[in-house]
């Protein structure tokens, strides 16, 4: 099996493909909402972004990017390391969240309402064999 | 979000009043509003907020609101705004209080250093909510270089002259308080009294005052207060949660109770003898009914807080028994939260009623009176919501004025 190395083109790839093949619009509950991972202090220096789009629960939008930050009903900042000991799985989202490790800026009530769809979303990522 | 219908008795006019603040804000230099207090919640939200909560006021557009997660969602249902500007926060990165609201505050800024109204100040109401030491200095830091200025003033200056569609709300709940009185008094006659205790006095005035509309007992003091026996009579006292004391005969009984319509506030007192009642308590009685019936009748728009009670006081040495009297005549009442100082923060000891303010038409207030003979064993307490007219008073309760003598 091939490994991707976390947060390059190569690896945004594979994401998109197993987040369209495995989250079907039913599973994401045909949400529309739109999120950025910000990650900071990556390896080498610098700024990356993730963002997932998703209209009726079908991912529309899956970019990797560096610079200013694309617009997004949620934003999750953190460091690189900490959303990688996530991909790991060796910290949870929620603990991040809770301990300050990542930062959420969006609407908390809307935020709880996806909550389960996001850790889902996790769990494909997770599920990437990976080198950070 | 609930729909605002202009059609209501109840209609008030929420967009209306923000626009109001904004205008006050602007005269007064303040770039946005974050009020803390229940009273500024309730006022500017329409729904009731138990829980810490903010709310922001921008220069122009609508507000947000934040609460504690576990109700926003609860907050967002009931408020005219709309879902988006409802936020719930939590102890998360990004969703505590202090940050969240911060950063909404620099977004309207927009980068600019402004001055950001706060609400400040000490109350004897527990759940006033203003501004905590700490809250202060984390947003102040958080929001820094701006400003943060006391700036309640404003929203207690639009606050204090009741519209029709809060009046109206008022006379509701009223109406509902009425209804547990007469509950009450159903239970209490023809020996219905025995064996009941002040709790279940409050129970029972509750499941009426519910079943007629009321939404709680919303009164911080106990919720429905009831007193009985030399509970009536204590100290200049004139608060009263109700004990487990059961009633006995030869004693009296005060039925404090309290119904919320639409975040309007209903507050009467009624009192009873429970037979038999000697010369000398019905003596106690005479005086307290007149007092009141006299108070009601003195009450109009141009007299003061102070006006009154030198009158008031001065009938009640003529008569004899102004050693029983709490020299205090009314209390200050506007929606949930709102319950303390009459008039602006402008008396002679701050966060107090000014004695020497002037009502004003359509002002609500509760006349509050209470009567105590401690070395007797004996007091009434009398609260009734008034609307302030130009020429007297509507009182909101219309339970009859007695100190019914039940068997």
């Amino acid at each position: 099996m091939s490994t991707f190395q976390y947060l390059t083109e190569e690896w945004r790839a594979e994401a998109e493909r197993r987040l369209k093949a495995e989250l079907t619009p039913d599973r994401m509950n045909h949400i529309t909402s739109s999120m950025s991972n910000v990650y900071l202090d990556c390896p080498g220096g610098g700024t990356k972004h993730l963002l997932f789009r998703f209209v009726d629960g079908s991912l529309t939008e899956f970019t990797l990017g560096t610079g200013e930050t694309p617009e997004a009903e949620f934003h999750i900042t953190g460091a690189y390391d900490v959303f990688a000991r996530i991909s790991r799985a060796e910290l949870g989202a929620q603990k991040a969240l809770m301990t300050g490790q990542l930062k959420l800026k969006g609407n908390m009530i809307k935020a709880l309402k996806l909550a389960a769809i996001a850790d889902r979303l996790n769990k494909v990522l997770a599920g990437i064999p990976a080198a950070y | 979000m609930k729909t605002l219908d202009p059609q209501s008795p109840y209609f008030i006019d929420f967009p209306g009043r923000v626009r109001a603040l904004q205008a006050e804000m602007a005269k007064a230099g303040i770039d946005v509003y974050l009020g803390s207090r229940l009273r500024t919640l309730s006022w500017l939200l329409d729904t009731f907020c138990p829980w810490r909560s903010f709310i922001v006021v921008p220069s122009e557009g609508l507000p947000a609101a934040f609460t504690f997660v576990i109700d926003a969602a609860r907050v967002a249902d009931e408020t005219w705004l709309p879902e988006d500007r409802v936020f719930g926060f939590a102890p998360m990165g990004g969703q505590d209080q202090i940050e969240l609201i911060a950063d909404f505050v620099k977004d309207l800024l927009k980068g600019r250093t402004g001055r950001v109204g706060i609400e400040s100040g000490m109350s004897n109401y527990l759940p006033e909510g203003n501004l905590t030491h700490y809250e202060f200095e984390r947003f102040r830091d958080a929001l820094a270089p701006s400003a943060l200025v006391n700036a309640h003033d404003l929203v207690d200056r639009l606050s204090l002259v009741k519209d029709a569609g809060t009046i109206a709300r008022f006379r509701e709940a009223s109406r509902i308080v009425d209804v547990g009185h007469a509950a009450v008094f159903e239970a209490l006659r023809g020996g219905g009294w025995k064996g009941l205790t002040e709790t279940e006095i409050a129970g029972l005035a509750a499941l009426a005052m519910r079943r007629a509309g009321s939404e709680w007992e919303w009164s911080f003091t106990g919720g429905n207060e009831i007193a009985s026996g030399y509970r009536t009579g204590l100290t200049g006292g004139a608060c009263t949660p109700a004990s487990r004391r059961a009633l006995r005969a030869g004693e009296p009984l005060m039925v404090d109770i309290h119904a919320m319509f639409m975040l309007g506030l209903g507050d009467h007192s009624h009192n009873y003898l429970i037979a038999p009642a000697s010369d000398r308590q019905l003596w106690h009685a005479r005086n307290f009914t007149d007092i009141v019936a006299l108070t009601l009748e003195t009450y109009r728009a141009g007299i003061s807080p102070s006006d009154l009670a030198e009158k008031m006081i001065g009938f009640a040495e003529s008569r004899g028994f102004a050693d029983y009297m709490v020299p205090g005549f009314e209390h200050g009442i506007g929606m949930m939260g709102d319950e303390w100082r009459i008039g602006m923060n402008d008396g002679p000891f701050p966060y107090w009623t000014n004695p020497d303010h002037r009502y004003r038409v359509n002002e609500v207030l509760i006349c509050a009176m209470q009567y105590a003979c401690p070395e007797e064993d004996i007091g009434f307490r009398y609260e009734n919501p008034i609307v302030v007219l130009a020429e007297g008073c509507e009182e909101l309760s219309k339970f009859p004025l007695a100190v019914d003598v039940v068997t």
